[in-house]
Parts: C-alpha cells; structure tokens; sequence
C-alpha cells in the first residue's frame, strides 16, 4: 500500500534541456538573455538563494499573500461566531457578571484564530504552489545542492528549440549542456 | 546590485534657504505668541497644550536617538545610509532640556499630587508621595533629560567623528554605549511617561503605560523619518545612497510598530476591563462615554485598523507618496493620542482642542524642524565613511 501512495506521489518530471555553471553570475547573464529570447517557464536551480534570480528569471510575485489575507478573514469570521456559539449560545457561561458575548475577552481567541487559519493556509498554499510534497524527484546533478548552478528548459516552453537554447548556454560560458528531466 | 560609490553623485548638503529659516522663525513666533495669549487667558489649558506638544516633540527626538542605537547595537549594514536622518532628531534635546525646566514651572498648574491639600485629604495620592513629589520629581526630570543628552552627545558625536577620521574603532565602541543608552532609555522613558502623563490621574494604575508611549513613540519616530527620506530624494539630494529598498524596510517597521502600539493599547484596555477595579477603570471610564468615546474610536481606527491595512502590500511600502500620506496619519494620531491621554483627566465633558493648541503645536514643531534642518545643514547627511557602507548600498529587499 506504501508502495502505491508512492508511486501515486511520484514526481512527474518534464524533458528539457539543462545548462550547468559553477560561476553563478554568468547564469544570471544567461537568464536574462533567456527572457529576451522569449522563453517563460524556464526555472534556475541553485544551492543558495539568490536575490538577482528572482528578477532574472522573471519570476512573477507568488499569489500566497493572498491566500492569508483571506484566511485571516475567515479566521476572523470562525473566532468570532466561535465564541458566540460556545460561551453565549450552546453553554451560556456568565464569568463575573460581564456580558456573555463580550467581545474584550474574547478578542485574544479571535486573534489567535485569524493567525492559526493564515499560518496553516500560507503553508497549504505553498505545498500546492511548490507542487509538494515530491518523492523522488529526477536530478539534473547531484552538485547542484552544493557548488553548482543550472538552468532548466522544459521542452513545453514556448519556442522550444534545442540548438536555440544551447547556443545561449555556451554563449555565456555553461561548464556543461545536457538533456535531462525535472 | 552592489553600487560603485564613485559613480554617485556626492549625497547633500542640505542648503536650508534663509525663506525656510523665516518660515521655522515665525512658527516659532506663533507657537509662544498662542502659548503666551493662552497663559493669559487660560492658564491650566495653556499648560495641558504645551505638556502634549512637548512630549510629542521630546519622543521624536528620542525615537530618533533609539533608532541609532538599536542599529549600532545590532551592527546592522542596511541602515546605515538613512541613520544620520534619524540621528538630527536629537538636535532637538538641547532644548528639550530647557522646555524640561518650562514644565516644571508649569507643574503646579498640571499634576494634583503637587497641591498639599489633595495630599492631605486622599489617602490614595498620600500613599504615593514618596515617588509623586516635587523633589524627586525635579531630581528624575534633571535625570532624565541630562542623561539623554550625554548618551546623545557620544552616540551621535562618534557618529560625526567618523566622517572626519573614518576610524573603524568608532563603530565597534559604540556598540557598549548604545546597549548602556537602550537600558537607560527604557527605564528613563517609562518614568518619564508616568512622570509626565500618568501621573495626571494620580489615583491610576496601569503597569504597561511605558510601553504605550514607547510604542507611539516609535511609530511616529518612522513615520517622520520617512517624509524626511521622501523630501531628500525629491530634492535629489540622496540619490543612489537612499532608495526605495530602505523605505520598503522603513515601511515594514511602521507597519510593525503599528501592530505594536495597537497589541500593546488592547493589552491595557483588557486587562483594566476584566479585572473592573475602580482604581484602574477610571482611566477608561471617561473615555468610553460622552464626546471623548469618538476620540477613543478615531485612535483605534486611524492608528491601527487604516495604517495596517494601507501598510499591508508590498507596493504600498514603497510607494514614497502613499506612504508619506500614511505617515501623515500616524504622525496627526500620535497627537491625537497624546491629547486623548493628557486632555480628559482635566475635564472629560468636552474635547478641548482649538487654535491655542494648534498654535503650540505648531512653535514646537518649528523649533523641531530647525533644530533637525540645521543639523543637517552642518554635517553630511548620509555618514560617508561607515565601515558598514558597502552594506547598505548594496541594500536589495526582495520581498
């Protein structure tokens, strides 16, 4: 049974074409010219974040802020009909005369309710953003995890073209060139 | 990203045209001429007016001064470049000082504990002369105030030291000296906020109100250091030393202290609400009925509710004229809330607010902004010779 949750987990790589630097700025020069080039869903794979990439390979701002914002406000709902309906509608509880909804006391629970319901949300929307969780995921090279910078092409990027990408990989100074699966 | 020094053109100087200097002079002009005419005509409300102002301008001046210390302390590189803005705040504590011994003349007029005869009929106040009376009153304030300008004088004067020598050993000594001031500011604040304010209703308990202030106290600091950013760079005047990176950051700071104040404001509230004892619901009672009920919800939504969610997106905190327009708000609330802090322990059927308190508000700041703008005018207004330069021009805020 393990073994079909795994296989039913298994990532699905895609065919393309990957270039390698071990000198990351020469791969920030080649995305550039990537993008000009047209290409969209090309990815860099580094071993460290780096902050050039970001613009480099046009990544476009994550839609994750949102997800929390609107949990927060479902949190914000949930805390606040919660704590009607557990101490003033199902269990009226009457603690030192104050009125049973009041709102004062109860402003900590609705705040720790947005916070639970925008927390986990933002982590929910980022396994399915990031497509996890991943078993087994291809390797363009295992030293990319260490010293090692690639880019990635997948062959359904728009105007794919082997001889296109390579020349621009070698154009700015790729170690390594190869077909490969991520 | 890291930019090359030598293709910037040279940051400042700030030239401070003889118009601006007549313009400070005469806001000036007004603020004692409505302070004096309000003496005349009504002197316990001359005295509330100047006592908000006053606080108003002394917390600025040492948000400003916290501010470099936490960055020194902290050896923070992405500040460096906007820290001599919060730096010529404290030019405003040399007078600071003398509006220190304006207040206490006026004290009489201000704080009941000081009338012997309330001393002797409430037994609450009685109780708390040993800490509410004029000596030691006068020996904390003298305190206070001196010691604030001594921990001034070394933080900020290494500071301009190291633009003339750019001695490395003048940024790591000042990391003792800006922990000794952060521990001096945090006890000293907190006594001169009940000092000042709390002591108004002497019968009042609230253990937190130090931290209150201190909040606003931050959060206005910000919100000025960001018009000032925003009015350098329109003049051009910082071009390349400070960009929109460190206004995004200077935004996620107003943003957090905002949140701050507000967390800290309810925790007060709260807590004096469930616990319904008369020595501390009678802070609150006069402010939760009659016309003050409005002015206690005006602070919870344009303190709070309007700067958190203006402040939220990415763009907001880097977009220099929303974010001025927001900092205008905090900076009007913070008087606001002064106001609402000082003004209803005296009478709390009516909001007292007119062109008196305009007028002193108005004198403070223009002693405030020429204090600041001359400072400026003397020293160069990004610390050129920073060790930690290379760090903050580089400075790039990805989300």
């Amino acid at each position: 049974m393990l073994d079909s949750l795994f296989s039913a987990l298994k990532a699905k790589g895609t065919d393309g074409l990957a270039g390698i630097w071990t000198d990351e700025k020469k791969l920030i020069q080649a995305a550039h010219r990537l993008r000009e080039a047209g290409f969209v869903k090309f990815d860099a794979i580094t071993p460290f974040p780096m902050h050039e990439i970001d613009e480099a390979i046009g990544i476009p701002r994550s839609y994750i802020p949102w997800v929390t914002f609107i949990f927060g406000f479902v949190g914000l709902a949930f805390g606040l009909w919660f704590t009607w309906w557990t101490s003033a509608y199902n269990w009226p509880l009457n603690v030192g005369g104050k009125p049973m909804w009041s709102l004062p006391a109860f402003i900590p629970v609705i705040f720790e309710c947005v916070i639970l319901f925008a927390a986990l949300s933002s982590v929910g929307a980022l396994f399915v953003s990031a497509g996890l969780p991943k078993v087994d995921p291809p390797v363009i090279d295992p030293d990319l995890t260490s010293h090692k910078f690639a880019l990635f092409v997948p062959e359904n990027d728009r105007g794919y073209d082997v001889a296109k990408i390579e020349e621009i990989f070698k154009e700015f100074g790729a170690d390594e060139v190869k077909k490969a699966e991520f | 990203m890291a930019a090359d020094v030598k293709n910037l053109p040279a940051p400042g100087p700030l030239k401070v045209s003889s118009t601006t200097k007549t313009v400070y002079s005469v806001m000036m002009f007004l603020g004692f001429l409505g302070f004096a005419l309000a003496l005349v005509k009504d002197t316990e409300r001359a005295w509330h007016g100047y006592l908000t102002a006053f606080f108003y301008f002394v917390s600025l001046a040492l948000g400003g001064l916290f501010f470099a210390a936490v960055q020194h302390m902290t050896k923070a590189g992405w500040s460096v470049n906007i820290r001599r803005l919060s730096e010529s705040f404290t030019a405003f504590l040399p007078y600071a000082l003398i509006g220190a011994l304006a207040l206490l003349i006026g004290a009489p007029h201000l704080y009941s504990w000081l009338d012997p005869e309330v001393v002797a009929s409430d037994y609450l106040v009685a109780h708390k002369v040993p800490y509410l009376n004029q000596g030691f009153f006068w020996v904390r304030t003298a305190l206070f105030f001196i010691g604030w300008l001594v921990f001034a004088r070394i933080i900020v004067g290494r500071s301009l030291e190291q633009d003339k020598s750019g001695d490395e050993k003048l940024t790591t000594s000042l990391i003792p000296w800006s922990i000794a001031f952060v521990m001096f500011f945090a006890i000293s604040y907190s006594f001169f906020s009940v000092d000042a304010l709390k002591s108004l209703e002497p019968h009042w308990f609230s253990t937190i109100f130090g931290v209150y202030t201190f909040g606003g106290l931050f959060q206005s600091s910000v919100a000025f250091m960001i018009l000032l950013i925003v009015y350098l760079q329109k003049k051009g005047l910082v071009t390349g030393f400070i960009t929109a990176d460190h206004l995004h950051d200077l935004g996620k700071f107003l943003f957090a202290f905002t949140v701050f104040w507000a967390y800290i404001a309810f925790s007060q509230y709260m807590l004096i609400w469930y616990a319904n004892i008369p020595e501390e619901t009678l802070f609150f009672v006069p402010r939760s009925e009659g016309p003050w009920v409005w002015v206690s919800i005006s602070l919870i939504l344009f303190k709070f509710v309007v700067p958190f969610f203006a402040l939220l997106p990415r763009w907001a905190k880097r977009h220099p004229t929303h974010l001025s327009a927001v900092s205008i708000l905090i900076l009007i609330m913070q008087y606001v809330d002064l106001h609402w802090l000082v003004f209803p322990n005296f009478d709390s059927s009516r909001v007292v607010f007119g062109v008196y308190e305009i007028l002193i508000f108005v004198g403070f700041l223009g002693l405030f902004l020429m204090s600041m703008t001359g400072f400026l005018s003397r020293h160069a207004i990004v610390p050129v010779k920073d060790p930690r330069q290379s760090e903050s021009l580089a400075h790039h805020v990805v989300y």
